[in-house]
């Protein structure tokens, strides 16, 4: 049986080759992010850093693993997806070989043991090759990262850990084996007529496991997209994400159903040229091979739409939450507090409320949740120094225990930041701790600030709390209310005359609030996605090319039939753009479901529907598909039609 | 088919171990009692037999004839465990093929019925050896070199057991798929337009392949073609026209066969 086997792999190099460089770059992958993230879990950082350099290091660390944490599933996802659509397919275009097997009195265990040894070689060969590919994408994660600034530079992961390496390889093996398990199963199946027929019988596109596996995910995408209407942002966008996937799984698996139908309306463009005619034909006769080149696209671009989308209405969120917390005109970035004190004297300001970020440490003997003593910990290493009264007047955020009028002497409002981490809220009564130039001084929490989408006012403290060299020093940002009859305009210029700081509108400034996070969701966005989407894009070539290999005996009927060379990979080129735009439509279509609950959900929080496109990300995910796609088109069909077409056109293939 | 006596060991379990001599020279080897086979669906239905009746006895060569459409592959499928019939019996070597389970049909492959094919349906990958030992492995038998190279030898194409099938004549092909089927020593050789994608010579060379088989071994083959010339090689030729057995002519000549082929498109 192994003879075939070998022989077979040597005959059908693309099929086998296409199977092995997904399961090796997804072992490579889910090997790279195990040990990134158990890197960055456990961080050595030097001690003899300033505590505050360590502390920031450390929550670069926190940020990296937390990310990491999502890769995992993220990449663990893709390869199932990748590696199970590729051997499925594989399979599916031995079909007649495997019937001729049964002909020639092969029996239904005696294909199906065939197949699953052959899948379990390619798994374990491929796990042997990822290994050392994972210390390549484990060096290029860890880049990222250092990249993006999560990690210091010069940051070492761990290259190489046993646990690690055989856990991603197992995956690998155990998904090859997934994969082609349901493959198998319905190889045994064949039957030994269709080696009979010569076009080889048009096996069943949409087999039940393909129905189930379907609709069942189209009806949790449904209820998640439902869901996600009636969700707070953070759950909407939470669901947009999962959606991204769940959708792409779908949609994926109905591909064969919606293909030809894509390829109807492709048709009413292309039928006017002969060629065009024929493309489209190909389109709708390939529905399981274009189906297969799509499915790694759909994925790809409803993650990269779906999480890129949600990030950014987590930004845009941003600012329109704070313009809708902030009463004013202008806001005033100034380099210290001095010149910050020196605003309310500028002709025209009616009122000035300045937040003085003071490095101080904030520490605090709080529980961890769930079960576990007090004790001190760490919060923050910057208070924000306030003047309560004019605060109150420029920010519309009511606590939701407590009162701002409290916050008078040794006393603190805390924010929404400190349950984050994991750690029990201090409650009003609570007291803090601040290292206040090296002295401690306890505060006593008056007022627990609502939760914001953006991590701002975490430990509000009255300014008469602190030194006053400490106040002047402070960076300090200014909301101004313009005194009636002013021109906002003239004011920001007599700001900027007296030097005393920047002005932008209160609008302007929400906006560079939300910049800022759009900022840090890209780096999210870069080390979550950017090797997972290379990986997504080889699925793409990988499915072409074999799809493409497979096709020499068709080629060579239609060079016979009076086609030239050219003409076929035309011909081909046209087919591969058609599936790649039905595999962006059907990503996009998925993505823009998440969009719609988000919209409704931010309608409801902010009163303004919140959606975000992509723009930018959106471009480069199509040039990015296009290009790939065309010069994989390109390239195999050239390959394949290099013979000459009266050799092949009788020859089975 | 001197060279086969060599291999009377490896003969199938289930298959008996010399030939010719069926056990019992009046059970018929082939039987199909109002065989009936459809395609399709509503007003599309095709019947692609439509009450076959036919039975053919063992050692002889049967040619099935007949106008496109008329039946003939969908027979051998169905007469091979191929295909199943809607309704009717088929009966191979005195076994029920209707409702016959997938073991059973396998177990049929592998020993009792061996397969020609009009596009030769060689492994691509294989060499000619490999090919013609590819049926022994799959039934789970040792492929002993010797019988490879004299079923090639039988087929005269000894020399060419490590070449494979892309770097062999369209002629040479069709041998080593004769070889192949004849490896396992097949109670039934079913021949689907054996020369339908060969030269006139190389037809030739064939036809005068199974004639020997035929005359040598008592071979019963089964074969459906459309040339009357590859028709005229076997003993009797069966004449099918829309799903029925129309004619049955004993040791026709070619021109005879054209003629009454004719006779039926028209």
């Amino acid at each position: 049986m192994f003879t075939l086997s070998w022989s077979t792999l040597r005959d059908r190099k693309q099929l086998f080759a296409g199977a092995l460089v997904a399961i090796a770059l997804g072992v490579a992958l889910v090997q790279a992010s195990l040990l990134v993230l158990m890197s960055v879990s456990d961080p050595v950082i030097p001690s003899d850093l300033p505590r505050a350099e360590r502390n920031e290091m450390r929550e670069g660390f926190v940020g990296a693993a937390m990310l990491m944490g999502l890769q995992v599933p993220l990449v663990v996802f893709l390869a199932v997806f990748v590696v199970g659509s590729t051997c499925a397919f594989a399979v599916a275009q031995r079909r007649r070989d495997l019937a001729l097997l049964r002909v020639l009195g092969g029996g239904r265990g005696q294909v199906r043991r065939l197949l699953a040894a052959e899948s379990l070689l390619l798994g374990v060969v491929g796990a042997l090759c990822g290994a050392p590919l994972g210390l390549v994408a484990t060096w290029g994660q860890a880049r990222l990262l250092e990249h993006v600034g999560f990690v210091p530079a010069g940051f070492r992961p761990t290259y190489w850990d046993w646990k690690a390496v055989l856990v991603a390889g197992a995956t690998g093996t155990g998904i090859a084996l997934l994969g082609s398990w349901n493959a198998a199963r319905r190889a045994g199946r064949i039957r030994p007529l269709e080696a009979m027929h010569d076009t080889g019988a048009a096996a069943r596109v949409m087999t039940p496991g393909r129905w189930c596996v379907g609709l069942s995910c189209l009806a949790l995408s449904i209820l998640l997209a439902v869901g996600a209407q009636a969700a707070d942002m953070i759950g909407a966008v939470t669901i947009a994400m999962v959606l991204a996937v769940v959708g792409a799984v779908a949609l994926s698996a109905l591909a064969p159903l919606v293909v030809p139908l894509v390829a109807r309306v492709f048709g009413l463009m292309l039928r006017r040229s002969a060629l065009g005619a024929l493309a489209e034909a190909n389109i709708r006769d390939g529905a399981r091979r274009n189906a297969a080149v799509a499915a790694p696209l759909i994925t790809l671009v409803s993650l990269v739409l779906g999480l890129s989308g949600a990030l950014g209405v987590l930004a845009r969120s941003i600012g329109v939450e704070q313009e809708h917390l902030t009463r004013g005109d202008l806001v005033v970035t100034s380099a210290d507090g001095a010149r910050a004190a020196r605003l309310a004297g500028i002709p025209g300001v009616a009122d000035v409320s300045t937040r003085l970020t003071v490095p101080v440490p904030v520490t605090a003997e709080v529980r961890r949740d769930g079960p576990g003593a007090a004790r001190p910990h760490v919060f923050d290493e910057r208070v924000i120094a306030v003047d309560p009264a004019a605060y109150a007047r420029a920010r519309t955020l009511v606590p939701v225990s407590g009162s701002l009028a409290d916050l008078r002497g040794d006393t603190v409002a805390v924010g929404s930041a400190v349950p984050a981490e994991g750690y029990r809220a201090p409650r009003v009564g609570d007291t803090v701790s601040v290292d206040v130039a090296g002295r401690e001084r306890t505060l006593r929490v008056v007022a627990v600030l609502p939760e914001t989408l953006d991590i701002g006012d975490e430990f509000l403290i009255p300014r008469e709390a602190l030194p006053a060299d400490l106040l002047a020093a402070a960076p300090a940002e200014s909301v101004l209310t313009v005194a009636p009859g002013t021109s906002v305009a003239e004011v920001a210029k007599r700001v900027r005359a007296a030097g005393l700081g920047e002005s932008t509108t209160v609008a302007r400034w929400a906006q560079g609030r939300a910049d800022a996070q759009q900022d840090g969701n890209d780096k999210i966005f870069a080390v979550l996605l950017g090797l997972a989407g290379v990986y997504a894009l080889i699925g793409v070539v990988n499915a072409l090319v074999i799809a493409t290999a497979e096709r020499r005996a068709e080629f060579a009927v239609v060079r016979l039939s009076g086609l030239e060379r050219p003409q076929v990979v035309r011909m081909a080129l046209v087919e591969a753009c058609a599936v790649t735009t039905i595999g962006l439509l059907l990503g996009g279509l998925v993505a823009a479901a998440g969009m719609a609950g988000t919209a409704r959900s931010t309608a409801a929080a902010t009163g303004t529907p919140i959606v975000v496109v992509p723009w930018g990300m959106l471009a480069t995910t199509v040039l990015g598909a296009f290009a790939v796609t065309v010069v994989a088109a390109v390239v195999t069909t050239r390959e394949a039609t290099r013979e000459r077409p009266a050799r092949l056109a009788g020859a089975r293939t | 088919m001197g060279g086969m006596s060599g291999k009377v060991e490896y003969a199938p379990r289930d298959a008996e171990p010399v030939r010719p001599a069926p056990a019992r020279p009046d059970v018929p080897v082939l039987e199909m009692r109002q065989a009936v086979r459809g395609y399709g669906g509503g007003d599309a239905r095709v019947r692609a037999l439509d009450g076959v009746d036919l039975s053919l006895d063992a050692g002889a060569w049967v040619a099935v004839m007949g106008p496109s459409g008329s039946g003939k592959s969908t027979l051998l499928h169905c007469a091979a465990g191929l295909d199943t019939v809607d309704s009717g019996r088929v009966t191979l070597l005195g076994e029920d093929l209707t409702g016959a389970d997938d073991r059973r049909l396998t177990r049929l492959r592998r020993g009792t019925v061996g397969f020609v094919f009009q596009n030769f349906n060689l492994v691509a990958s294989l060499t000619a050896e490999q090919n013609v030992a590819l049926p022994l492995r799959l039934a789970g038998r040792r492929a002993r070199r010797e019988d490879v190279r004299s079923a090639l030898a039988d087929v005269g194409l000894a020399d060419r057991a490590r070449h494979r099938p892309r770097e062999l004549s369209g002629g040479q092909q069709q041998r080593v798929a004769l070889a192949r089927a004849m490896v396992t020593r097949p109670r039934v050789l079913f021949a689907d337009e054996p020369t339908g994608a060969l030269d006139s010579a190389s037809a030739r060379t064939v036809l005068g392949l199974l004639r020997g088989m035929c005359d040598d071994a008592g071979q019963t083959i089964v074969m459906v073609t459309h040339d009357p010339v590859a028709a005229a090689a076997a003993d009797t030729v069966v004449f099918l026209a829309d799903g029925r057995v129309v004619d049955r002519i004993e040791r026709p000549s070619a021109r005879r066969i054209a003629d009454r082929l004719v006779s039926l498109e028209v």
